[in-house]
């Protein structure tokens, strides 16, 4: 119990302090890419603290609903990392059907957010919010057809056990692991709001999601809206990496080994895809996300009828 | 009488007795004293309810012995009292709000006496209905309880939209009664018993039993709001007074549920097709009672479509039971009933906390479409706090009551696949997946609700906005069961255990309910609240220190933004109400002049109802034509009557004389 509440504590430490770095290394690469040098590595950090001692400034028409959403949105994202096993680490929260619960504490943060938006009663951000109701929608169904299917046909369904059980000795369950992963992939995109869903660097309201609905936010409520947001990538991420733990032989060291190599890698890749992909007009949206959920479904009847 | 010896059982005569003696309260001549006098008395006799039900077997460690009472009529068993709980519980706050809700009725000259006969004898039948071991017992207060609410329901009868509305309430109740007789007729000429417990049906034996089935998930179905029988939810909930709306959502569609468990206790175990039955048409009520929800404009109309949304997830949860009763597996079967059975009590909470609150401000706006209101959070801090309360908690959100009963309800689609293996892994997906998308889109559905009325700024200037302590007390009474519900589940999840072991199962008793790791919810809610306090106070400190001031929202350099401008729920709603377009009948009205001047345009949206739209309205449309062909036999003189009558007579008996 002692060693394995340690370990959970320390896992949640390390999601909450190198989930910016993340971030950081993300736009490096994507700077890199492009030919530009890019802002330092730590960049997040230092924007970060420079929020933190900046003057709060909350929309005349806002209410305490603007007021209390950053927090809820941070104390979620913190509750859902807490649920996600960092190298061969035990979570600290992890009981039979946390599945559900990490997705409806992630529900949790976008009720707030999205009323958060709606509370500046600027239409800049209603349709931030509104956007971000429906493609949250269409982002439901893509992780219960992934790391659901997972669960339902290893049987288990705390997230810990579910990525423990995947094991590689089938080929068939191999395919579907990895078609599995993409989908997850082009969840995480749309749900951190990266490219080619939403791009988190432009500041041009019309085009944006999760951006435009932060827009009349300064100060500590920026402050830990961005943090929030960094976390949420780190998790998301976390769900992708967590698919490679089966080639590390069950060992502590080899599973934290593959946590860097890992989080690395999936820089690089979202650097990629971030530069060689441009974001897809709004209308498309929803049918990328129908086309992951697709591939979900496809990929489990595959297997299903194969196995 | 054996029976009034038992304490908890006289009490309970006593709370009937107080509950009716409310009625003469009413005869006080000034309206408000008698409203509230009488208010006053009937909620001493819910709450003394209220205590005989928690004195009873259910609330404590013994066994529920199932008495009967009254020479057989009355059987308190796990169910009854479950729902006689649900019952209580939900008419005090309903009451409560009332007291405050029908003055404002008595402010513009009308009296609510009549109403409040009604409603006294509505609250009392129901809870009769529930009790009910008799078959014409049970019919009886059913007609009554359906009778009592109609009346009650016509209070502003004059309006048009009353009239068409309670119509709609009073046919289906019709149809339901009748169903309701033939399959009560078949369940006696089965048994040759008129008395519930006697009800002991096997499937394995004939067409009957299957058709008993078939019409009691009928007849009741049209009660509880199930599609394709949910049409006269949206139009009746809206045009009733809204602490009877409050209480038909909360409690009067939940007998529909009370009778299908019922039945199901007659007909146990059922095979694995009814359990599919109930899955499949609780999925499209779940999907497509939200779904047109949030089509709608009017705050009652959208709450009512959401009954149907939580009716599904019960009917979801009902189905996995079937399953497992099927399949004589206690623990699906204990995990699909529990979630349904405390569904059913967590939406008789937060729907009522709903529509009080819906009340509440139709009371002081006099309008019910919500694309008018914004900006009441400023006005009505509380109430709007109790609403969003309510509004976390219906879209199943944590740390909320109606997470618990989904979590259930989830629960029990993992234990049907890992119990059933075979294919049945990627069916309960598919049914996962189903659920998630319902909750997906009620987060949707409830952050338009709550951003478009209680947030930004007002659409339409509010002059005066009162609410009184009523509303608080009972919005703050439902609030905190349904933030209790969440963070400290045990107890409810254990009384729910206790109804469905004490007959529902046709194996062993399962721990498989109260073996969730319910520890782990309370622990984690907490340190969430905890933790979001923390930073709230570090936050205050450090705005302190860096400072914080408030300014005029961003418009892109405009600075002149008007109320209008701001985002509205049909705008909210119009990506997402695109997509079923045919099913939800969702028409968009837009009128854009070519001229290059800006001219006025205008632009409007609106749902209507698939099945009342394209079933109910044609058929009936269709049965008058058809009335009208043979309106030749309408005449004014009497004899041709008399010739008619003579002529079926004549009939009649000339085939009986052939048939003998």
């Amino acid at each position: 119990m002692g060693l394995t509440f340690l370990q959970g504590i320390i896992s949640i430490i390390v999601i909450m302090a190198l989930a910016p770095l993340f971030a950081g290394m993300v736009n490096k690469q994507k700077a890199i890419l492009t030919g530009r040098i890019g802002a330092p590595v730590l960049q997040p950090y230092y924007e970060l603290i420079r929020l933190f001692k900046k003057e709060t400034i909350n929309a005349g028409t806002s209410s305490f609903i603007s007021r209390i959403s950053p927090l809820i949105n941070l104390v979620s994202m913190i509750v859902a990392a807490a649920m996600l096993p960092v190298g061969f680490w035990k979570p600290i929260i992890s009981f039979n059907g946390d599945i559900i619960l990490f997705a409806y504490i992630l529900g949790l943060a976008r009720f707030f957010q999205i009323l958060a938006a709606m509370d500046i009663g600027s239409s800049f951000e209603g349709m931030g919010a509104a956007r971000e109701a429906t493609f949250a929608l269409f982002a439901e169904p893509i992780f219960f057809f992934t790391i659901g299917s997972i669960s339902f046909i290893s049987g288990y369904n705390s997230l810990f056990d579910i990525y423990h059980s995947i094991q590689l000795n089938n080929v068939s369950y191999e395919v579907f692991i990895i078609v599995c992963s993409i989908s997850v992939f082009m969840l995480a995109v749309t749900e951190c709001s990266r490219m080619p869903v939403d791009d988190p660097n432009t500041h041009l309201e019309l085009t944006m999601i999760h951006e435009v609905m932060i827009l009349d936010n300064s100060g500590i409520d920026l402050f830990l809206y961005q943090y929030s947001s960094y976390i949420k990538l780190f998790i998301y991420a976390l769900l992708e990496i967590s698919f490679f733990y089966p080639f590390s032989q069950k060992s502590n060291s080899v599973g934290i080994l593959i946590f860097i190599t890992g989080s690395v890698a999936l820089t690089f890749v979202l650097g990629i895809v971030e530069t060689i992909t441009s974001r897809y007009r709004m209308k498309n949206i929803p049918q990328y996300l129908l086309f992951a959920t697709a591939i979900g479904i496809l990929n489990l009847l595959i297997y299903t009828f194969t196995k | 009488m054996n029976d009034l010896a038992d304490p908890g059982y006289s009490l309970f005569i006593v709370a009937f007795a107080i509950q009716l003696l409310a009625i003469v309260f009413l005869s006080i001549r000034n309206e408000r004293t008698a409203l509230f006098s009488s208010s006053i008395v009937l909620v001493i006799g819910l709450i003394l309810g209220l205590i005989s039900t928690f004195s009873s077997a259910l609330f404590s460690s013994v066994e529920i012995p199932g008495r009967t009472f009254f020479s057989n009529w009355i059987r308190l068993d796990g169910l009854s009292i479950y729902f006689i709980f649900i019952i209580q519980l939900v008419a005090i706050p309903t009451t409560v709000s009332g007291i405050s809700y029908l003055n404002h009725y008595i402010d513009q000259k009308r009296s609510v006496k009549s109403f409040f006969i009604f409603y006294i004898i509505l609250l009392i039948s129901t809870q009769f209905v529930v009790i009910a071991n008799q078959t014409i017992f049970f019919l009886v207060s059913w007609e009554v309880m359906s009778m009592s609410a109609y009346l009650a329901m016509i209070l502003e009868r004059e309006k048009e939209e009353v009239q068409r509305g309670s119509f709609y309430y009073f046919a289906a109740s019709h149809v339901l009664i009748f169903i309701l007789y033939i399959m009560f007729f078949l369940l006696h000429h089965q048994t040759g018993s008129w008395y519930f417990s006697d009800y002991h049906l096997s499937f394995s034996s004939g067409i009957v039993v299957p058709l008993i089935f078939i019409l009691s998930l009928i007849g009741f179905g049209i009660k509880a709001g199930f599609i394709p029988f949910h049409f006269w939810l949206p139009q009746a909930h809206p045009i009733a007074p809204t602490v009877l709306s409050a209480f038909l959502s909360g409690v009067i569609i939940k007998m529909g549920i009370y009778g299908i468990f019922r039945t199901f206790l007659f007909l146990k175990p059922v095979p694995e097709w009814c359990g599919w039955l109930l899955l499949i048409v609780g999925m499209i009520s779940a999907i497509f009672g939200v779904w047109y929800a949030l089509a709608q404009h009017d705050i009652k109309r959208l709450l009512a479509y959401h009954s149907v949304e939580n009716i599904g997830i019960i009917g979801i949860g009902i189905g996995i039971g079937f399953i497992g009763s099927a399949n004589n597996l206690s623990s699906v079967q204990v995990l699909g009933f529990g979630g349904a059975l405390l569904h059913t009590l967590n939406h008789a909470i937060f729907k009522s906390l709903l529509f009080i609150g819906s009340g509440v401000i139709y009371r002081n706006l006099g309008i019910r479409n919500i694309e008018l209101m914004g900006g009441l959070i400023h006005r009505a801090k509380y109430i709007a706090l109790f609403f969003l309360a309510g509004s976390v908690a219906i879209s199943g959100i944590p740390p909320f009551n109606g997470f618990i009963s989904e979590f259930i309800v989830y629960t029990g689609f993992f234990k049907t696949a890992n119990e059933l293996k075979n294919y049945y892994p990627i069916l309960m997906l598919m049914f996962v997946v189903g659920l998630a998308f319902v909750g997906g889109l009620a987060v949707g559905c409830f952050t338009k609700v709550n951003s478009v009325i209680f947030l930004g700024s007002e659409r339409r200037e509010v002059k005066r906005f009162h609410s009184s302590i009523y509303d608080y007390v009972s919005l703050g009474f439902l609030s905190l069961l349904c933030i209790l519900i969440g963070f400290y589940p045990q107890p409810f999840v254990g009384v729910v255990n206790k109804v469905i072991s004490s007959g529902f199962l046709n194996g062993n008793s399962s721990s498989a309910l109260i073996n969730i790791d319910w520890h782990y919810f309370t622990l984690i809610f907490s340190s969430l609240a905890i933790g979001i306090i923390l930073l709230y106070l570090l936050k205050l400190k450090l705005e302190k220190k860096y400072g914080r001031r408030t300014s005029a929202a961003w418009g892109c350099g405009y600075e002149n933004l008007t109320p209008r401008m701001q985002y509205s729920a049909s705008s909210f709603a119009d990506e997402l109400n695109t997509i079923p377009k045919t099913i939800l009948v969702y028409q968009k009205e837009v009128e854009i002049s070519d001229s290059p001047y800006p001219v006025s345009s205008g632009f409007e949206s609106h749902s209507k109802d698939f099945v009342d739209y394209k079933i109910v309205l044609p058929l009936f449309n269709f049965l008058r034509s058809l009335a009208a062909r043979i309106g030749f036999l309408s005449q004014t003189d009497i004899r041709y009557y008399i010739a008619f009558i003579l002529i079926i007579i004549s009939i009649y008996g000339l085939i009986a004389f052939l048939w003998v």
